[in-house]
């Protein structure tokens, strides 16, 4: 009786594991290393064969719920492109938070950089519905999608906007995406103008798209908290002077959050070991008691 | 197999071959797109996959609605909506269903709302409670006459109350707060989880398996499935879905529709396995071929 | 039956067949061209228009089913109450503040560099509540982990190993567990990716063909008006 009790452990129990196992690492840091994958270092490997001629659309697909696995994500990748010269287009098709989001990461980040210009170094076009429709419509031209940007400036005024008309101007689309609309990026505007597609994916969307890496479809793949620590670490290794602004107390990273993934996953583990235990040693005592009344 | 057959599938065999002899002349001799009427850049493999799963489609339609028997091989998630519907009747407690994310342009919404017709239809018949939370409101009122038709086909019109089926909000996770506090306070004995599901598929699914309802989830997909398959009894995966409500209207012409799928299925394994063994062999032509340009 | 059945029908089988045919069209043909442009532009602008309506009627549906919850003092009104009022604040926050009225400008920054009102709520209401909602996958994933990786037969063995692998080679885990030997650190990890980008790449791609499929064959029976669930009827 007492082992099926173990086996059929109350849930409470688990949530609470799990609990103390999130809160401790983000509370008292571990500092646990973290090396790159070839999806991560494909991406960061194209940034870095950009330079300031090029442009880059980068396209905010999620809302608040995955802001703690997307947004570390873009905020490494608009570092690594401002750093670079590398001119941005930033738009979002995701309806919840999307701009939201986008307007977070770009007031956090600009700053870094007071020697870019709204307009010529950078563009936030804002947000428009109907994803797939608009995808397809930026492809003729941004300014049937975006006729006016974020701040309600006519494109045709904006300098970055006068040169980049559509895909043909564009050298890499980085979407950070919390569902489909990354496979969207890859099956209507990769296949269909060819323009390179990168995906920044929760981490229960990433096993989807290296269906995608593997055809091509996609040149990089960020996977969930994992990929973007992975996107940092190899900003920091790249360019030193991250360093300081990625170790700075109270401000969460995906390398900080890694920690508490980590000891989560750890606790996981154990779970799973321990109810097949008991699950054997149950088997193991209902046949023995099978064999003694037989 | 009468004469007549034979040359008809001779007839058909020589057209496709026709075709497929003109799409590739297209494309090798990459003719300019001014002077042709069709896109040669994308008359190629989507064309001819288009033709060929069409006509397959059309085919076993016709050959079904002659009468011709066809074979579909049962799907245990859908035989078990009696069993599900029945179970609700003897515990006097509710069928909840939910269509889904998805909006009613949506493959799996649509495919969703076959289901529920059926569903409301043993609803109506057992005068079990049904209650149908909606979250995109195109759907949640195509849910509405779907269901409303339902019972009044089963003759039970009486039984369709205003709040059957009813409007939750849009919002992703406070859909599924909205849902899963449905599920803690009214216990209902059968959940239906069809349709698109995002990131609340488990917090939806594992919340009704702690109600002790019995659970059938069906969607298309891939990132939610492994959640649904892990938690729920039966899952109706990928295809089975938009089979489900073709199998449970037994028409013929939706049974064909599932045939020609299924025959459509086998020719791409085929073709698969050929350019597998091609490039293996250093030849390109079927990879080639089906590959997309812009 | 005409404008239930027979009008829905023909424009389904009309809209339904534009897009297919005109994928394979060129616009640069003589005659059919700007034909061909116009309705892949066009058809792809309404789609735009169509989906900001179904917002409105989101919207209309919600305060209809709220309020009528509250007129008849049904179990749980305060809570319709409460989504009314956060509707209607947050809504309204939301329009004056696209509008630019008053102390509204804008959405995000206002002119002097601070939040606006709607930013604030959207950062310190909307967000927090989101993730909050969204953090409960982590304890579902943890006890639904529990109790289904069972070593119940074969499949479920190899789900198990596969699942342990890539839970391990997903984190510093990993690197750490064979760390001590010459090139460990790099094992599971490298066990961890080509269990994801072989089998289930593999597998991922079959389930996406057959869903694909399974997808084109619906669409095709609504085009032909063969499926009429949508509609809410089965009439012929």
């Amino acid at each position: 009786m007492k082992l099926e009790r173990l086996v059929n452990i109350d849930r409470r129990i688990v949530y609470l594991c799990i609990a103390v196992g999130t809160t401790l690492p983000l509370l008292l840091p571990i500092g646990l290393p973290v090396s790159s994958t070839p999806p991560v270092r494909s991406l960061f490997e194209k940034v870095e064969s950009l330079g300031p001629e090029d442009v880059v659309l980068l396209s905010f697909d999620y809302g608040p719920t995955t802001a703690p696995e997307n947004t570390p994500m873009a905020e490494a990748i608009l570092r690594h492109c401002f750093t670079r010269g590398i001119k941005v287009v930033v738009i979002a098709l995701f309806p919840i938070g999307g701009v939201t989001m986008a307007g977070e990461v770009l007031a956090n980040i600009t700053p870094e950089y007071p020697q870019l210009q709204e307009g010529v170094d950078y563009a936030f076009l804002g947000y428009k519905d109907g994803a797939q429709a608009a995808m397809k419509q930026m492809g003729v031209a941004f300014v049937n999608v975006f006729p006016v940007d974020n701040g309600r400036r006519p494109l045709g005024e904006i300098p970055l906007m006068q040169r980049v008309v559509n895909y043909d101007d564009v050298d890499l689309i980085v979407t950070l995406s919390t569902n489909v609309i990354a496979e969207w990026w890859a099956n209507l505007v990769n296949a269909q103008f060819g323009t390179p597609v990168a995906v920044g994916a929760t981490a229960v969307s990433a096993p989807k798209y290296y269906a995608f890496l593997d055809s091509g479809q996609m040149i990089g793949l960020l996977g969930g908290l994992k990929g973007a620590s992975e996107y940092e670490r190899l900003v920091i290794d790249r360019y030193p002077h991250f360093a300081r602004l990625y170790d700075r107390p109270g401000v969460y990273t995906a390398i900080k959050g890694m920690d508490a993934q980590t000891v989560d996953h750890a606790i996981i583990m154990a779970f799973i070991l321990f109810g097949n235990t008991v699950h054997f040693l149950i088997r193991r005592r209902d046949r023995r008691a099978g064999l003694r009344d037989a | 197999m009468g004469r007549g057959e034979w040359t008809r599938r001779l007839a058909a065999g020589a057209a496709a071959a026709g075709l497929l002899h003109l799409c590739l002349a297209q494309r090798a001799a990459a003719a300019d797109a001014a002077a042709s009427w069709y896109d040669p850049q994308r008359v190629g493999a989507p064309l001819v996959v288009l033709l060929v799963f069409s006509a397959l489609v059309l085919y076993f339609i016709h050959a079904s609605r002659r009468g011709r028997a066809l074979y579909i091989r049962r799907i245990a998630g859908i035989q078990a909506i009696e069993e599900a519907v029945g179970r609700a009747t003897e515990l006097g407690r509710k069928v909840l269903y939910l269509t889904g994310a998805g909006s009613i342009d949506d493959n799996q919404t649509i495919a969703s709302l076959a289901v529920l017709r059926h569903v409301a239809g043993l609803t109506a018949r057992y005068a079990v409670d049904l209650d149908v939370p909606g979250r995109d409101p195109l759907a949640f009122s195509a849910a509405r006459e779907t269901v409303q038709e339902a019972y009044l086909q089963a003759g039970r019109p009486d039984l369709f109350r205003s709040d059957t089926v009813h409007y939750v909000t849009y919002d992703q996770f406070a859909y599924t707060a909205a849902v899963t506090g449905i599920m803690v306070r009214e216990k209902p004995a059968a959940n239906f989880l069809i349709g698109a599901f995002q990131a609340e598929s488990l917090l939806l699914a594992e919340t009704g398996q702690s109600t002790g309802a019995i659970q059938i989830a069906g969607t298309a997909e891939v990132t939610q499935l492994p959640f649904f398959a892990v938690v729920c009894d039966y899952t109706l995966m990928g295809e089975e879905l938009y089979a489900a409500g073709a199998y449970l209207s037994n028409e013929p012409a939706m049974l064909g529709s599932i045939k020609g799928q299924d025959f459509t299925k086998a020719v791409l394994i085929l073709v698969i396995l050929v350019g597998v063994l091609l490039e293996i062999l250093g030849v390109h032509a079927i990879k080639d071929f089906m590959a997309i340009a812009g | 039956m005409f404008w239930k059945l027979r009008l829905p029908l023909a424009l389904t089988f009309i809209v339904g067949l534009v897009p297919i045919v005109t994928f394979f069209l060129s616009t640069q043909a003589p005659v059919i061209g700007p034909a061909v442009q116009f309705a892949r532009d066009r058809v792809e602008r309404y789609m735009v228009i169509i989906a900001g309506f179904a917002l409105l009627l989101g919207v209309v549906s919600v305060v209809q089913g709220s309020v009528r919850k509250i007129e008849r003092r049904r179990p749980g009104w305060p809570f319709a109450a409460s989504l009314l009022a956060g509707l209607v604040v947050m809504g309204a926050f939301g329009i004056l503040s696209a509008m630019r009225v008053g102390p509204f400008q804008g959405l995000l920054t206002a002119p002097d560099g601070g939040m606006t009102p709607f930013f604030w709520m959207t950062r310190n209401l909307f967000n927090p509540l989101q993730a909050a909602m969204f953090s409960l996958l982590a304890f579902y994933i943890a006890s639904a982990a529990f109790r289904a990786f069972r070593v119940r037969n074969v499949e479920a063995t190899i789900l198990l190993i596969a699942a342990f692998i890539v839970m391990a080679g997903r984190t510093p885990l990993g690197e750490y567990a064979f760390g001590w030997l010459p090139g460990g650190e790099r094992w599971l990890p490298a066990v961890t990716d080509w269990i994801m980008t072989v089998p289930n790449a593999a597998a991922q791609r079959g389930v996406i063909i057959g869903a694909a499929l399974g997808a084109a064959s619906l669409s095709l029976r609504v085009i032909l008006g063969i499926e009429r669930s949508y509609l809410g009827t089965t009439e012929k």
